[in-house]
């Protein structure tokens, strides 16, 4: 039995060794300063297997201090298992507040999402990235993607929009849209739905993206500028759920889950669950809606 | 050709490419006096070298040579598919001609690729994306050049496509499925995209079948007269050198042997190894 | 009349590098004027070197030395033999024109298109070209079958029909023809005489190479012989 008190482990402050700590935050500096441009950081051994939300942790728990109060959500939800181990441990390692408002927290991981209520400029929202580079499915080399990004030479990205247009009447990427930040670098919104992209551009809050598997952290700050791809006569639009009503809060205009209840029919409800709480609770808060333009008719 | 002449498109100087360590001797001791690229102290290959030459607009130059004359260096390094060891090409459709294009930066490069310039090559899946469709090929080259506007690519591209005679209604399948003479006509429609004033083009023709080349050629000197571009045609073979040229250079060993009016050198070759190759033609 | 050709001088050999370094004489320190308006007919036997002056004076050769001056329209006096490839590709297209004795093919292009060309250049669209390359053709006695067909399964005379046409249908202001009636009936040959007599009325300078006595009195102003590339004689007709 091991009783030497050299032998026994404490837990630095939010898990993470201060020089990497360092290390994630001058690279989040440097991420801020250049929105979009995915910044390579070392990306510590965490107590989870890469890919499952490795990065949000690390920027997570880079940022945190004893004063903030934290969120996370899973696809919109709070109660997930993913979620909820997650918020124990950021417990755990950090002593801080969690919570389940949206409101109420001052920095909030996510994976898939972005929460319906307006963020302010004493939030932050750190996205969970599978694949940082929005290039990777026209081009599988880094050293080719790396040349793309620094010489601005998006054409590959453009005519694979082009040709999904073309083969399916309409741009097919439904979620992780690919978008231009600050009118330079194109980036990956992570898979978050065509809802929230609007949502990105000219926020007040901070966004962080970090992909711990592939070890990159991109940034899109406060007041940017976030324009999805489109072409003039093709533009983006986000999904309608028209006549749809939430199953459980009788509330609209809001990103929608599609639930089985039986073989034969379905129902919907909101799927940000601070959200549909306060939405149940008659204290709906404001959100940015987006509206889609009017389809312009094309020659095919 | 006097370096006070002005109205060219195209003025090369000294253009020069050595792979492996240069000497400053590389270059005297190869050439076609030594019958080697292959410089015999370091074994630097001097893959060409001394390439002077003038391309005025509407004119169609033949670049001729055996394999290893530097030919398709030639070309490669004026479309910056490979960097040049020394030189200066001045473009006179950039900046009046002022700068050595040699040493522009990457993204002005790929500006004058996108605008000024067409590259069709010997073998398209050099200059084709097979993964995109034909439309979505020439689409590229539109994109670049800030056409953002569906309809109207789609309507360029059907134009294109018609004036190469390729089916339109093919415009949306991937040249992965056409055959070897319409894949080359692709890439001629996505080379003339943005109606660049000039045109490089690579042994277009070699390897196809000689009914598919005839119609080829016929297209490109169609294209040439119609829309007043000026090309330079590289080609191993004298009759495509005959049929489209009306200046020809003759390279061997990386330098220029002979250079004069196609049919002057078809007719009245001076140096020994022109008349070598002329004696040859089937 | 002002000059419209100065040859000064010229001589040319081939040296055969690939067959011995064998030299062949063309031209030997050949010299005459010309005047605009004139035309000139050069004869001799075969092998006299008429066709190669003919050659060095549309630049095809390259003289070994002497000078030949064309007073051209656009740019005054031009030295041929020294002229850059770029000037020589210019007055092809505008000032100098040459009828070779045999059609050199452009393959896969119909008769009418040969015909219409260089009226291309002066600026005439595609069917007010192909309406006079159709006129003078029938001129010339081409069948109309033949006109959209392509001249390399045509005969020696069909060739030279479409030859001449195109030579003469810009009314070019220097020509060179070599051997332009040769396989023509007495018929044809009389009409392609008219239209060169007739291009000379607007003010056009011909130098012919024919061995056709007829044409020869018909045509020419003045002749120059010459024997084993060497001027014997120069007379007026």
């Amino acid at each position: 039995m091991i009783t030497a008190k050299k032998f026994q482990h404490t837990y630095n402050y939010g898990f993470i060794d201060e020089t990497t700590k360092k290390e994630i935050r001058r690279k989040l500096l440097k991420a801020v300063a250049i929105p979009g441009y995915q910044v390579p950081y070392s990306s510590p051994e965490m107590p989870i297997a890469r890919g499952w939300g490795t990065g949000g942790l690390h920027a997570s728990l880079s940022l945190i201090g004893p004063d903030d109060v934290f969120k996370i959500i899973d696809q919109g939800s709070d109660a997930s298992v993913n979620a909820c181990n997650l918020r124990d441990f950021v417990k755990r390692m950090t002593g801080c507040k969690t919570t389940f408002d949206t409101g109420e927290a001052t920095l909030i991981q996510t994976r898939h999402r972005k929460p319906e209520e307006i963020l302010t400029e004493r939030q932050i929202i750190v996205f969970q990235v599978p694949q940082p580079e929005p290039l990777r499915s026209v081009e599988r080399y880094e050293f080719k993607t790396r040349q793309m990004h620094a010489e601005a030479d998006y054409a590959k990205m453009w005519v694979s929009l082009y040709e999904s247009y073309v083969k399916f009447g309409a741009i097919m990427q439904g979620a992780g849209y690919p978008v231009r930040v600050n009118g330079r670098y194109i980036m990956t919104p992570s898979p978050i739905p065509r809802w929230d992209v609007p949502n990105l551009s000219m926020a007040p809050c901070l966004h962080v993206f970090s992909a711990g598997r592939e070890k990159r952290l991109h940034c899109v700050p406060p007041w940017t500028k976030v324009e999805p791809l489109e072409f003039e006569d093709v533009k983006f639009c986000v999904e309608e759920f028209r006549d749809i009503v939430c199953a459980a809060s009788g509330g609209d205009r809001a990103f929608m889950d599609e639930i089985y209840e039986s073989e034969t029919s379905r129902k919907y409800v909101m799927n940000d669950s601070s959200f549909l709480d306060k939405v149940r609770a008659g204290t709906r808060p404001p959100q940015r809606l987006f509206t889609n333009p009017p389809s312009a008719p094309t020659a095919s | 050709m006097n370096d006070t002449d002005t109205g060219w498109l195209l003025r090369v100087r000294n253009l020069t490419k050595i792979y492996g360590d240069p000497i400053s001797n590389s270059v005297q001791y190869t050439g076609p006096k030594f019958g080697s690229n292959i410089c015999p102290e370091t074994d630097a290959i001097v893959a060409c070298a001394e390439i002077n030459f003038d391309l005025y607009p509407g004119e169609v130059l033949g670049v001729v040579g055996e394999s290893g004359s530097g030919k398709s260096t030639l070309v490669q390094l004026l479309y910056f598919d490979q960097m040049a060891t020394a030189g200066e090409v001045q473009f006179s459709a950039l900046d009046g001609g002022q700068t050595n294009i040699l040493t522009l930066s990457n993204q002005r490069k790929r500006h004058m690729r996108n605008h000024l310039m067409g590259m069709v090559y010997q073998n398209p899946r050099d200059g084709l994306n097979f993964g995109f469709s034909a439309g979505g090929n020439i689409a590229e080259k539109l994109l670049m050049a800030g056409n953002f506007h569906v309809g109207r690519i789609r309507e360029r591209a059907s134009y294109l496509l018609e004036k190469t005679e390729v089916p339109v209604k093919r415009m949306d399948n991937t040249p992965a499925t056409f055959s070897g003479g319409m894949q080359q006509r692709v890439q001629i429609s996505k080379a003339i995209a943005n109606n660049p004033p000039l045109l490089f083009l690579d042994e277009v023709t070699s390897g196809l079948d000689v009914s598919v080349q005839a119609k080829v050629l016929d297209l490109i000197r169609h294209l040439q007269r119609e829309l007043g571009i000026s090309m330079i045609v590289v080609s191993h073979d004298l009759a495509v050198i005959r049929m489209l040229t009306d200046r020809t250079m003759v390279l061997k060993n990386g330098r220029i042997v002979e250079a004069g009016l196609t049919d002057q050198i078809l007719q009245d070759p001076q140096d020994a190894y022109t008349q070598l190759l002329v004696s040859s033609l089937l | 009349m002002p000059k419209i050709l100065e040859v000064k001088n010229v001589s040319k050999h081939f040296h055969l590098h690939i067959q011995n370094n064998k030299r062949i004489a063309a031209l030997d320190d050949v010299s005459f004027e010309m005047e605009q308006g004139e035309i000139l007919g050069l004869t001799g036997k075969s092998g006299s070197g008429k066709s190669s002056l003919m050659k060095c004076i549309y630049r095809t050769y390259l003289v070994n030395s002497g000078e030949i001056v064309l007073t051209t329209a656009s740019r005054g006096p031009v030295d041929l033999a020294k002229a850059s490839e770029h000037e020589v590709i210019e007055m092809r297209k505008t000032e100098m024109f040459y009828c070779s004795q045999f059609l050199s093919v452009i393959p896969r292009v119909p008769a009418v298109e040969i015909v219409a060309e260089p009226l291309a250049r002066k600026g005439k669209t595609a069917d007010e070209a192909r309406e006079m390359a159709r006129d003078l053709l029938d001129r010339l006695g081409l069948p109309r079958e033949l006109w959209d067909a392509f001249p390399a399964t045509f005969s020696g005379g069909e060739q030279q029909r479409v030859n001449i046409a195109r030579a003469i249908i810009a009314a070019p202001r220097f020509l060179l023809v070599d051997e332009p009636t040769a396989s023509l009936d007495l018929k044809t040959k009389n009409v392609v005489i008219d239209l060169v007599l007739a291009l000379k009325t607007q003010g056009a300078s011909v130098v012919l190479i024919t061995h056709d006595q007829h044409t020869l009195e018909r045509m020419s102003d003045r002749r120059l012989h010459l024997e084993h590339g060497r001027v014997s004689e120069m007379a007026t007709v």
